[in-house]
């Protein structure tokens, strides 16, 4: 059996996924990314390896994206986060036609052609307002950390206005909201709608097309997703539990699958020195 | 001949340190290396891009220092250009009018319209001697030999002139000596590049390449002999990386970080870049007429680029013979900004590459620019494609 590993590094979170030669996720681990991304990257893979019930030499293939994946010299090749991306969704929704990808530092939205190839894509400015430390921020403001968000706005009844125009001054608006008496669960919920109608542009600019299928840690809050919806008016396809922060790590897994299969029918071998 | 060291700043670093100190030499605009060499007494000879015979201003113990530009802003170069021509041009004489570096005479070629017009404006504005090495147009004429050993004599003697020396021929020979031995230990690099690439990243190969054009030959070879062999001991991993030939780099240098970005991106397992230090291929040999050699070498044992014109070496087979030789998958066709010969030739390259269904990409730069991120997705998508579909 070929065994292959997609290690992502992102900005936030480091995942790594297993799979074998039928597409099937035999391990995965996460790990928070912090500063030392090359030790992060092996030793999450170990952690997800070890997971699987395999040993190192029996992974074929190890493919690594994300913000570091120049620094994982444990892989075999690198590629962006929007191929690992694409290639993981349309396994999971063949009939995707745009992804958006909403991580801790980033925000992108990309539009599939045929098979798993990206058409066009759009990043967020250098700007923490479009992702999810912008969230992140909101909530610090307010004493909570990111795990309680989707908690916290799930009690929400309506959102405020939070302009989301930059993660510093929405301090201030988080604060006046505050002095007003407005409740968190209502500012967070205004954040999250503010986030989303930046998404929604970047879909826009990609000329998006259905289906959608949102992917990244944010979109683990299920009021993220269903502000998503309205503002789409549209159904969204959402990978199941925990699997849509590790979408490009398993589609970095599956690119490991097919590069295995293309050396095959060229007759190439892989060497590793 | 002034014998001095002018780069110690390798010795005694392992690998990784004599790769920082390269990489910090060739992004230093003040230019040290010419700095400690003027301050012992010792003349310079600046040289335009492509090509220059640097064994006859080696031979009158004259430093010959590469002219590639710099990452400077061109404050008081711009008034002397228009717009529409390239940056090397703006940035090689901005070093001199703003006192980077001192010369005692610069030599241009008429390798395009704009590096004809060098020794004019360099000559108005400065006092040392500005010539032009006209090298032969006509590749092929039987007459070519012959023509450019006189001007190579033409060129010695104004040498001669400001080393206040005259030059022998058993002083060129050995100049021809040292500069045989520095173009094997080129080839050497490159072969490593070729057949293991992953154990010098392009990026690696240039610094350890570019500081042969700032610093006697002697020293550079001194500092390849002890560095092929650590490279070659690398422990790296091997990657499955798309083997990539460059082209586009034969006279305004792409940004530093613009190289390590294609590096780690792909193998790039041949290129043009300065290629004027590796223009020929075999050794000169040391007996007859040293400057007749020399003129020889230039025309019969020489590599390609787009601004000579040499019916025996079409740009486009050559470069399709780079591809074949060292069995690269794709070519990155690029070309400076405003560079004429550059993008003219990026017609017949992508067409005969189309013809052999060699993939390509084409892309622009220019020594100044500053972001990559976009040209990096550009460039990793193309090579996931190549990987993948």
């Amino acid at each position: 059996m070929s065994y292959t590993a997609g290690i992502d590094v992102g900005s936030t979170y480091t995942k790594v996924v297993v799979v074998d030669g039928n597409r099937i996720i035999l391990g995965r681990a996460m790990e928070p990314t912090g500063f030392k991304l090359r030790e992060v990257g092996e030793r999450t893979y170990s952690r997800a390896v070890e997971q699987a019930g395999l040993k190192k030499d029996d992974v074929r293939y190890i493919v690594a994206t994300g913000f570091g994946r120049h620094q994982t010299p444990i892989s075999d090749v690198q590629v962006t986060d929007l191929t690992a991306n694409a290639r993981g969704v349309r396994f999971l929704f063949p009939n995707t036609g745009t992804i958006l990808d909403v991580g801790g530092q980033t925000m992108k939205a990309s539009r599939l052609g045929d098979g798993a190839t990206v058409k066009s894509f759009r990043l967020n400015d250098k700007c923490a307002a479009g992702t999810g430390a912008f969230l992140e921020k909101t909530a610090r403001y307010m004493g909570y950390t990111t795990d309680e968000i989707g908690s916290l706005v799930s009690t929400s009844k309506e959102s405020v206005s939070i302009s989301g125009v930059c993660a510093v001054f929405a301090e201030s608006e988080v604060i006046n909201h505050l002095s007003e008496g407005v409740a968190p669960a209502d500012i967070m919920h205004g954040a999250i709608v503010s986030l989303v109608g930046r998404s929604v542009q970047l879909m826009k600019r990609v000329r998006m097309e259905p289906e959608f299928t949102l992917v990244g840690g944010i979109l683990r809050f299920e009021r993220m997703v269903q502000v998503v919806r309205e503002q789409l008016r549209a159904e969204v396809n959402v990978p199941e539990g925990d699997l849509v922060q590790f979408t490009a790590a398993f589609g970095a897994a599956l690119l490991g699958q097919r590069r295995l299969e293309k050396l095959e029918e060229s007759g190439a071998s892989l060497q590793r020195v | 001949m002034t014998q001095q060291q002018v780069f110690p700043e390798w010795r005694h670093e392992p690998l990784d340190g004599v790769l920082y100190q390269c990489r910090e030499l060739i992004e230093d605009s003040k230019f040290p290396t010419v700095q400690r060499w003027r301050a012992n007494g010792g003349k310079v000879v600046g040289h335009f891009q492509v090509y220059f015979p640097e064994e006859i201003a080696h031979a009158a113990g004259v430093l010959p220092f590469k002219l590639r530009g710099a990452s400077v802003e061109p404050l008081k170069a711009d008034s002397h250009f228009g717009s529409y021509l390239c940056s090397i041009l703006k940035t090689s004489l901005e070093l001199v009018l703003s006192k980077h570096i001192e010369l005692d005479m610069f030599v241009t070629h008429p390798i395009c319209d704009a590096a004809r017009n060098l020794a004019g404006v360099w000559g108005r504005n400065f006092s040392f001697p500005c010539q032009i090495l006209y090298l032969p147009q006509n590749a092929n004429s039987s007459h070519a030999c012959e023509y450019l050993r006189g001007e190579y004599d033409r060129l010695k003697r104004c040498i001669e002139e400001i080393a206040g020396r005259s030059v022998t021929d058993d002083d060129l020979r050995n100049s021809l000596n040292v500069f045989n031995q520095n173009r094997a230990l080129l080839r050497e690099l490159y072969a490593i590049k070729r057949d293991t690439p992953w154990l010098l990243s392009v990026d690696e190969a240039y610094s350890l390449l570019c500081v042969g054009g700032m610093i006697p030959r002697e020293e550079h070879n001194e500092m390849l002999r002890a560095v092929l062999p650590l490279i070659r001991e690398r422990s790296v991993k091997r990657q499955d990386k798309i083997r990539v030939v460059f082209e586009g780099g034969f006279c305004e240098q792409p940004p530093f970080d613009l190289i390590r970005t294609i590096g780690r991106t792909c193998y790039v397992v041949d290129d043009d870049l300065l290629i004027g230090l590796r223009w020929i291929l075999e050794d000169v040999p040391l007996d007859g007429d040293p400057l007749s050699q020399l003129a020889e070498a230039y025309l019969e044992k020489s590599s390609y680029s787009p601004v000579q014109h040499d019916l025996r070496k079409p740009k486009e087979a050559m470069l399709l013979r780079r591809v074949a030789d060292s069995k690269a998958d794709a070519v990155i066709v690029t070309a400076a900004k405003m560079c004429e010969p550059g993008l003219e030739e990026q017609v017949a390259y992508t067409r005969s590459l189309d013809k052999e269904r060699v993939p390509y990409f084409v892309s622009e730069f220019e020594e100044n620019m500053s972001s990559f991120d976009h040209l990096e997705i550009q460039l990793e998508t193309f090579m996931e494609n190549l990987l993948f579909d």
